[in-house]
């Protein structure tokens, strides 16, 4: 039994230690940072002990860029949860043309994401844009409105945004738990005179949860850390209204030349979405044993 | 007899290596950011023939991007992997110069202005603490850009005062047209035209002697005003534009005018291309001011080796690029955008000889001329303190302006909150 233990150990030894390299050593590097006062990327820095620590936790834009994190996680995962149940309890009927619908609704997941902004940027845009015509057009608004103008509106349209491109994959996932479920189930409840609204509350729902909790957890590590998309269409604007932690870090080291002050803000970011991960994971564990 | 042909063997060999040493060329690396495809096609035609025209020097380009290399560059140093020669904007240069990777070029300079004339506004940045910095390249000025025939159906002739300015925009508004094109994104584009107020209010400078910030005074916030009474008259999108909204806007006839380096591209292959109804004029100033003034960037190139065979090889390809005969084809890798920093290369056949140049003559001289008075903010007073560099990186004018037209403060409460977070970047 040791012999085999150890065998397993020089096995995963190499997949570890290369983990360890990629994933662990920056994220030494980070702490080592965030205990120094470098500036410009690159320059020498000197050791402050917890002053980068006691800035950022003492001023306002960690704070507020956590804030607007938890909005944004938030606001993306009730809309991609909407839109995903629903479009993956449509492709789980029985349609023509079923096969198609399944590959082509992640079409917008798999377009690159530079690709997707210059759509949407396009699109919203005043001087050629599709979309004001169409809302003037349908009476919703009686002249053109700048979506990335004002601070509501440009958190609104970067969440509806984020979330176009992400809901095709949650829906697959969901769609996977769904087809885990048997359908004799909902035979037997068809015989036993249980509505539409029924079978869903009572099989369907009780049965995808695991899923939508896995996912759940999932998603929002993903969405906390979306950078990319943020970044292209707002730049964490106007007014840092969109400016959330992995904007406020970029902006920080690579704007600001605070290096240290970077990695301070993204240790702190780490603990906070490992404590989320643990807890999460922790109330997974005892949900499962409670059942 | 074994011991003369060792010897002979040897000094043989010694001979071939000391001549393949000494016909190895010395081998420069450019980063320029220059990236799109017919501007870096125009700079490999120049290497090729100043590589073949030197057979010891080679010099070969890395395009590079504006948006990375503010943080590619001084890891690569940091790293020794930096290039030979870096292009710059002034700012930028700045933060090459903290970390100590540029090499002065005061010599090279001097005989390069004595040959060619450098233009004063496009040296002036590269030249604080005793040296110059950076080899003036090309310079960009913003303009104000217009179509005389909308002018003319309106009865409007060229603003020249911010009085008549608004009135202009003022009556170019309406039917679903907007006066003018003013950006409100926390962006460099913003920095740029509000900038263009600032000095056309006399309020150029943020930086006092001392290196204190002299951001928040009456002209500041008057230049401020200015601006944010204009910008409603720009499209509602205009506080997320970049340049390509702006000279989307101007293309498509939305906006009545626009800043912009230059429109001349776009507008003569995705517009009208009319150049006798393309109006460009100097960005119009206040009413108590004499004359116009623009924001322009001097663009530069840094030595930035310490090796003294490559600096000797970087010297040689400078000086060559800057001759006239040379020089006109290096500008006109964008026709119509970049500006000759040179009096013989404002003058050169190289330069005017390009089809889009000779169209849009008009045009160009008088970008040209707009640029003679063109000033960058935190190089305005022969002294530059380094946070100018953060300062413009986080883009705090068009910070600023965004307090005024997203979270509607008035312009001195704005331009107050400016000066606080110019103070506490100059602390750090």
């Amino acid at each position: 039994m040791k012999k085999n233990t150890a065998l397993a150990f020089v096995f995963v030894a190499p997949a570890l230690l290369f983990l360890l390299a990629v994933l662990g050593w920056p994220l030494v590097q980070a702490v080592i940072f965030s205990f120094e006062d470098i500036g410009i990327i690159g320059s020498q820095g000197h050791f402050v002990g917890f002053a980068n620590y006691a800035a950022v936790l003492g001023g306002m834009h960690f704070w507020s860029a956590l804030g607007r994190s938890v909005v944004w996680v938030v606001g993306n995962a009730v809309v991609q949860t909407v839109l995903a149940l629903g479009t993956a309890l449509v492709l789980n009927q029985k349609f023509p043309g079923l096969r198609v619908a399944r590959v082509w609704v992640i079409l917008t997941w798999i377009v690159p994401t530079v690709v997707v902004v210059i759509i949407w940027r396009w699109l919203l845009s005043t001087s050629g844009g599709m979309i004001n015509p169409l809302l003037m057009e349908a009476g919703i608004i009686s002249r053109p409105i700048g979506f990335f103008a004002t601070r509501r509106s440009a958190m609104v349209a970067l969440i509806l945004i984020n979330s176009w491109r992400w809901f095709p994959f949650t829906a697959l996932m969901m769609l996977a738990g769904l087809t885990r479920i048997p359908g004799d189930l909902y035979e037997a409840a068809r015989i036993d005179g249980a509505n539409a609204r029924r079978r869903f509350t009572r099989i369907t729902w009780p049965l995808l949860r695991p899923t939508l909790v896995v996912l759940g957890v999932i998603g929002t590590l993903l969405s906390f850390n979306v950078f990319d998309v943020i970044w292209l269409m707002t730049a964490g604007g106007p007014s840092q209204a969109t400016e959330t932690l992995p904007v406020l870090i970029y902006e920080t080291a690579f704007k600001g030349y605070r290096l240290s002050e970077a990695a301070t803000i993204s240790v702190l970011t780490s603990v906070v979405l490992m404590s989320f991960a643990v807890l999460a994971t922790r109330a997974m564990t005892a949900s499962e044993a409670g059942r | 007899m074994t011991a003369f042909r060792f010897v002979a063997a040897a000094g043989l060999a010694l001979t071939l290596l000391a001549g393949s040493a000494h016909a190895e060329p010395v081998t420069l690396t450019w980063w320029q950011m220059e990236q799109p495809p017919q501007r870096v096609k125009r700079i490999q035609e120049l290497l090729d023939q100043f590589n073949k025209s030197h057979p010891d020097i080679q010099v070969k380009q890395e395009p590079q991007s504006w948006g990375d290399v503010y943080a590619k560059a001084p890891a690569a140093f940091a790293a020794g992997n930096g290039p030979d020669l870096l292009n710059s904007i002034p700012d930028f240069t700045t933060v090459i110069k903290k970390i100590g990777a540029v090499v002065p070029v005061d010599d090279l300079v001097k005989d390069l202005d004595t040959k060619h004339h450098f233009i004063k506004a496009t040296l002036a940045p590269y030249q604080y603490d005793g040296h110059t910095w950076a080899v003036p390249a090309y310079n960009m000025a913003l303009s104000m850009w217009y179509r005389k025939s909308v002018f003319k159906a309106a009865g409007l002739s060229v603003p020249k005062t911010w009085s008549e300015w608004k009135a202009a925009a003022q009556k170019l508004s309406g039917n679903g047209k907007y006066g003018i094109g003013l950006p409100a994104n926390k962006q460099l584009y913003t920095d740029q035209t509000v900038y263009s107020f600032m000095v056309n209010d006399g309020a150029a400078n943020i930086y006092k002697d001392d290196g204190s910030i002299a951001f928040d005074n009456p002209k500041t916030v008057a230049a401020y005003q200015a601006y944010a009474d204009l910008q409603k008259l720009s499209p509602p999108d205009s506080p997320s534009w970049t340049w390509g909204e702006a000279e989307a806007c101007f293309n498509s006839k939305s906006c009545g005018m626009v800043l912009q380096f230059t429109v001349i591209s776009s507008y003569n292959a995705q517009a009208e291309g009319d150049a006798a109804d393309l109006g460009v004029a100097a960005i119009p100033h206040a009413d108590d001011q004499p004359e116009s003034a623009t924001i322009s960037y001097s663009n530069g190139i840094m030595i930035t080796t310490k090796d003294a065979a490559k600096q000797k090889a970087a010297k040689v390809f400078l000086s060559w690029l800057l001759e006239p005969e040379h020089y006109g084809r290096f500008l006109n890798m964008e026709p119509g955008l970049f500006l000759p920093v040179t009096e013989d290369g404002a003058k050169a056949d190289s330069f005017w000889n390009d089809p889009v140049t000779t169209k849009y003559k008009s045009q160009v001289e008088t970008m040209i001329d707009n640029s003679k008075n063109g000033k960058l903010f935190g190089f305005t007073t022969g002294k530059v303190f380094p946070s100018i560099g953060a300062i413009s990186a986080q883009d705090v004018l068009a910070e600023t302006l965004q307090h005024i037209v997203v979270d509607g403060q008035s312009a001195a409460d704005a331009v107050k909150a400016g000066q606080a977070h110019m103070t506490e970047i100059a602390g750090k």
